[in-house]
């Protein structure tokens, strides 16, 4: 649109539904260090309503007409979304197109949800000893107040100090037009979404869109390791995180065989990791691998571990290595690769069959750097990944320095 | 599967991929359809996506294990995927990996269930590992052993998260004395004694056509779905349907349980006898619980406990029911200081709706969500078979979708209140809080 808005349809009549996102390109990873969980903070206010619409009011209106709505945030993205009637299409867009520009925050709202929010970080983070370990490993991976270092959610003494003026100039700087991406899917036809989208967000005026910056280096280039020994744990878990190319920064050549190689090491119980550790040597009761790569900065490639009862961390180790150097040395065989590559596509015929998961996939892909032409070549892209591109991609990642390990384990005692 | 079909496979995914946005899909039209072998089964024909999906399942779950073997139906669930016939469970798993299926077995306190998804294009393969699994499990000893410490760890893991601990907690002091009390995935000490053998006789005794329901969803005629039902379950004995769990008593006092963890934050959950999936006031109960916690952001307890005082992250209420119970579970979890406030506000809360019920305009607006929200649910081949399969399950008819309607239209003032008040009442309340709270205490040793 004029304004810089991109609208995107999918459209889909599969059920009498239809799905609206509008998602902005700014999350936590925009943040800095002391003034973190702003852009967390700000989606809990953006239901307070605006001179039209009054506090809380936005999603009782979408109930009270037959609907369902919430919203997230992430390291690079604050997503709002509606699932309506086709016939209510038009009230949710106005609804939100009223909310990137008309906000409104009461000091007496900001304090209660600032109670609201705590509690959430109570019940993700403060409760659940792996969330607490896994804040200490990002610090280490992506660095110590970085971004991608701190948690979405923010740390509780920011949430503490967060004020009117901070969230609002945030709200001012992000939330416009030209920064934003409006996804509809579902029942509805892109000439209809077109001219709903000019009456509604058309009128918004266009604002300079600011460049957004990541770092293109991690944290450390020694390996690290954290621990954490919690008397509420009583299964122990290891996992291993390395620093890895995103489509977007770093070596991004290899992101598609990044997949594979994540999918064919440790994406299912026919993976290398699963046969061996679980089946074969019994250390383990699971063993999984897993890479990211939409991320406007640099990512992460991980390796997870839940050790069977009464083996040591060491066995692991060693476990974990002996597999990670069999596949740099040995190389991988055309047939994992293609069973890898069958399973990625085929996950994303699954994805297409769903309402929820389209605007999903397009969300974190458009606001992360990527274009609708990214989407529509990630199937011949990942079918075009050969398997000496897997090794290399394998050994570009799997290297000592900028690997965090991670253990969690019960308190002395425990166990 | 030989290597160059496998190459095929990933030709037709890239082709299909290119394929699909452009797809039309019909109305939820849901068919009745009787197989030659006498399976009955509902089916939405729809070619919106290259997809098959079934969800299905047999009558008794884990609430009929057998004395001393807890955690059986559960084990053997898990185990159906892990080899079945001639193939081992690598070798059964990779199978699924190529026909890009999915398979899975999981059972509840009153029905042992399964789902398969398949894209079209493969339902023969998927049709056949599913008839594989079902009527040849193997049940081989290492697996077994795999899954049997896998249970074990997820049991562990539970008792590290204030949720479980309090979910667990409730089903125990609620039903003490009665099956549905036992931890669907077993003790640790049931656990360690089953075997092979035994896994193999409960899927004998579980695995039978009588009991079963089947919907499907999808890119597949009526014809052609009842060859493939009647080649997959075909192979299963008629049988019997295993007997009900013996009749519940509800509760006729309040209790408070406090169960001490060393976390900031203390989870509540509070417990009252429900009501009946086929009571003539359910809808009432369904529009009484919308209002009250059920829905999302527009509840009285989300606006009370969260929007007024930021007591809660989440606080829901919602209306379980199951074959021989039914319960009415609110849930929060507040920071151990706030925990006793938190509660305090919901039984207000409570006491509210059962002496003055909702308003009009609540009603309204609960009406107006009920009715849209069942096509939200919609939103893929999966769901759609699953909201058919619990439709099916609760003895509903296929016209129920319309029915439905002019239900929910039926409610009244008056009707909500009378649910209200046979409800919510003090007396039959279950009160579980996992935690360090302040101010909230168990109740004196009986």
């Amino acid at each position: 649109m004029a304004n810089g808005l991109q609208v995107v349809v999918l459209p889909s009549r599969r059920a009498p539904i239809v799905t609206q996102v509008l998602v902005y390109k700014v999350g936590s990873a925009d943040e800095v260090f002391g003034h973190t969980g702003v852009a967390h903070f700000l989606e809990h206010m953006m239901f307070k309503g605006t001179d039209r619409v009054a506090s809380g009011e936005f999603s009782r209106i979408v109930s009270r007409n037959g609907g369902r709505d919430n919203a997230y945030t992430t390291f690079d993205s604050t997503g709002y979304h509606q699932t309506v009637a086709p016939d209510r299409l038009e009230l949710v867009m106005r609804m939100e197109a009223d909310r990137m520009t008309g906000l409104r925050i009461t000091e007496r709202e900001l304090i209660s949800e600032r109670q609201v929010v705590l509690e959430e970080r109570r019940s993700r983070t403060d409760n659940v000893p792996a969330a607490l370990l896994d804040e200490a490993a990002r610090e280490q991976l992506f660095g110590r107040h970085k971004p991608y270092g701190m948690p979405v959610i923010g740390y509780a003494d920011d949430i503490k100090k967060l004020n009117i003026t901070e969230l609002m100039a945030f709200y001012r700087r992000f939330y416009i037009p030209g920064n934003a991406v409006l996804i509809v899917a579902g029942d509805a036809t892109p000439e209809a979404v077109r001219k709903l989208a000019e009456k509604h967000y058309g009128p918004i005026p266009a604002r300079k869109v600011e460049a957004r910056r990541r770092p293109t280096q991690g944290g450390a280039d020694l390996p690290q390791r954290v621990s954490r020994a919690d008397a509420r744990v009583v299964e122990p878990s290891w996992s291993c995180d390395w620093l890895a190319p995103s489509y977007r920064v770093g070596e991004t050549k290899y992101a598609h065989a990044l997949q594979v190689l994540a999918r064919l090491f440790g994406g299912s119980e026919t993976s290398r990791l699963w046969r061996s550790l679980v089946i074969d040597s019994k250390l383990a009761l699971s063993a999984s691998a897993g890479y990211s790569p939409a991320s406007l900065g640099l990512t992460s490639f991980e390796i997870g571990v839940h050790p069977a009862p009464s083996r040591s961390v060491a066995e692991i180790e060693t476990a974990v290595n002996r597999e990670m150097k069999k596949l740099t040395d040995g190389g991988v065989t055309a047939d994992e690769v293609e069973r890898a590559q069958n399973q990625l596509l085929a996950g994303a015929i699954y994805a297409q069959d769903s309402l929820a998961s389209g605007p999903r996939l397009y969300g974190a892909m458009l606001s992360t750097g990527g274009t609708m032409a990214d989407i529509d070549a990630w199937p011949d892209r990942i079918a075009a990944v050969t398997p000496a591109d897997v090794v290399a991609a394998a050994q570009l990642v799997w290297r000592d320095s900028g690997a965090v390990i991670s253990l969690l384990s019960p308190a002395e005692g425990n166990r | 599967m030989t290597h160059s079909l496998r190459r095929g496979a990933l030709a037709m995914l890239a082709a299909v991929l290119a394929w699909l946005p452009a797809a039309v899909a019909e109305a939820i039209d849901i068919k009745e359809v009787t197989t030659p072998l006498g399976i009955k089964v509902w089916l939405v024909e729809d070619k919106s996506a290259p997809v098959v999906a079934l969800s299905f399942s047999f009558a008794g779950g884990t609430a009929s294990d057998p004395n001393g073997q807890s955690g059986v139906t559960n084990l053997m669930a898990r185990l159906l995927t892990d080899g079945a016939g001639p193939l081992d469970a690598q070798a059964f798993r990779r199978r699924q990996e190529d026909a890009a299926a999915s398979l899975g077995f999981g059972a509840s306190l009153d029905r042992l269930s399964g789902t398969l998804r398949v894209l079209s294009a493969n339902r023969d393969e998927g049709f056949e590992l599913l008839r594989l699994a079902l009527v040849q499990p193997r049940f081989d000893a290492d697996m077994v052993e795999q899954r049997r410490a896998q249970t074990i760890a997820r049991l562990n893991q539970a008792e590290q998260r204030p949720q479980s601990v309090a979910g667990r907690t409730l089903m125990t002091t609620l039903f003490a004395g009665h099956p549905y009390a036992n931890d669907p995935e077993g003790t640790r000490e049931d656990l360690k004694t089953l075997t092979p053998a035994r896994l193999k006789q409960r899927a004998a005794t579980l695995l039978v056509r009588s009991g079963l329901i089947v919907s499907a969803v999808g890119d597949i005629g009526e014809a052609e779905l009842a060859r493939q039902l009647d080649r997959t379950f075909g192979g299963l004995v008629v049988g019997t349907v295993p007997p009900l769990p013996p009749e519940w008593k509800p509760p006729t006092k309040p209790r408070t349980i406090v169960v001490e963890r060393p976390v900031p934050q203390s989870t509540a959950l509070m417990a009252l006898p429900g009501i009946a999936r086929d009571d003539p006031d359910w809808y009432s109960a369904v529009v009484m619980n919308h209002v009250l916690g059920g829905g999302g952001q527009q509840s009285r307890l989300f606006n009370e406990v969260r929007e007024k005082r930021g007591l809660a992250y989440g606080v829901s209420s919602g209306l379980r029911t199951y074959k021989r119970a039914a319960l009415l579970v609110v849930s929060t979890a507040s920071a151990n200081e706030r925990v006793a406030e938190a509660i305090r506000i919901i039984r207000a809360e409570l006491a509210r709706m059962r002496t003055e019920g909702v308003t009009e305009q609540e009603l309204a607006d609960a009406k107006t969500y009920l009715s849209g929200a069942l096509a939200l649910s919609l939103d893929s081949s999966s769901s759609v078979a699953s909201l058919m399969h619990s439709l099916q399950v609760d003895g509903l008819s296929p016209d129920h979708l319309v029915r439905r309607e002019a239900l929910i239209a039926a409610v009244k003032l008056d009707s909500v209140r009378r649910v209200a008040r046979r409800l919510l009442r003090d007396e039959t309340m279950t009160t579980v809080v996992v935690g360090k709270p302040v101010g909230v205490v168990s109740d004196s040793k009986e």
